[in-house]
């Protein structure tokens, strides 16, 4: 338990940072599209995706699972951010409102694909082979 | 943004990460269903504090506390607080379960309660003085 809580808060504050960066690293386009925010949302999707795969088949621990799928991808993606920066487009003006429309269809549709992509990868993934397959048991 | 704010980002997002998670447990041991209700709660009360502390920040505050603020309580604690990766997979899931019909209007019930949790937030701040 204690153990959880230090895995997904070190995590989940990684997370945030990656997001932090991955947005300073995404330029937006001039037409107000948050592509910095998709990004990192995206990436985090596409993340758990294969995360959550490799645990299902027992790759990846219980801890290492809690570390990145809820701590690091959890913090790396953000719901408020997206919904918040669709509100302000959304206010901007007609056209803006549109890139907003745009900009929520496309994130919920590329975020589902990037699940389905990462998970795909996971489970088709080769079980790493054990370094000291035969050793002392 | 500087070194330290990116601190500030980390220590938030570590502290909303684990109220994620609190509260997604708290909600799983009560209710007892497909439906991801976990997720969806705390996707949307962070979407209103976000909306109001954005308008907050930006018309009264930013001045005064300059970037810490906002990294900490915005891009930290509620960014992590809340989920997108989450969400997908939720949808995925229900999809698996449920079809792909349950799994879109999820994916829609979420975005309009959070749009409209998050132009409420930013409406409480406007009107608040």
């Amino acid at each position: 338990m204690v153990n959880f809580v230090i895995l997904v808060m070190v995590g989940g504050g990684l997370g945030a940072m990656l997001r932090e960066f991955v947005m300073l690293m995404v330029p937006n386009p001039v037409n107000g599209f948050p592509l910095d925010i998709l990004a990192a949302n995206l990436l985090a999707a596409f993340l758990l995706g294969l995360v959550t795969a490799l645990h299902r088949r027992q790759i990846l621990s219980d801890d290492v699972n809690m570390l990145l799928g809820v701590g690091i991808m959890g913090g790396m993606s953000t719901f408020s951010s997206f919904v918040y920066g669709s509100v302000v487009l959304m206010h901007a003006s007609i056209a803006s409102a549109v890139v907003a429309s745009v900009y929520v269809v496309v994130s919920l549709a590329l975020g589902y694909l990037a699940i389905i992509v990462g998970d795909k990868l996971g489970s088709r993934a080769h079980r790493p082979v054990p370094a000291a397959a035969g050793g002392a048991q | 943004m500087t070194a330290l704010d990116v601190l500030w980002v980390g220590l938030g997002g570590g502290l909303g990460s684990l109220l994620r998670w609190w509260v997604g447990r708290v909600v799983g041991e009560r209710y007892r269903s497909d439906f991801p209700l976990g997720t969806f709660l705390i996707n949307i009360s962070g979407a209103v504090p976000m909306g109001y502390l954005s308008v907050l920040f930006a018309v009264d505050w930013h001045t005064r506390h300059g970037t810490v603020l906002t990294a900490l309580c915005l891009t930290g604690i509620i960014g992590g607080y809340t989920t997108f990766s989450s969400m997908q997979m939720d949808a995925v899931k229900l999809a698996g379960a449920r079809g792909q019909v349950r799994a879109a209007s999820y994916l829609g019930l979420s975005v309009v309660a959070g749009l409209l949790a998050a132009a409420l937030g930013g409406a409480l701040a406007l009107v608040r003085g």
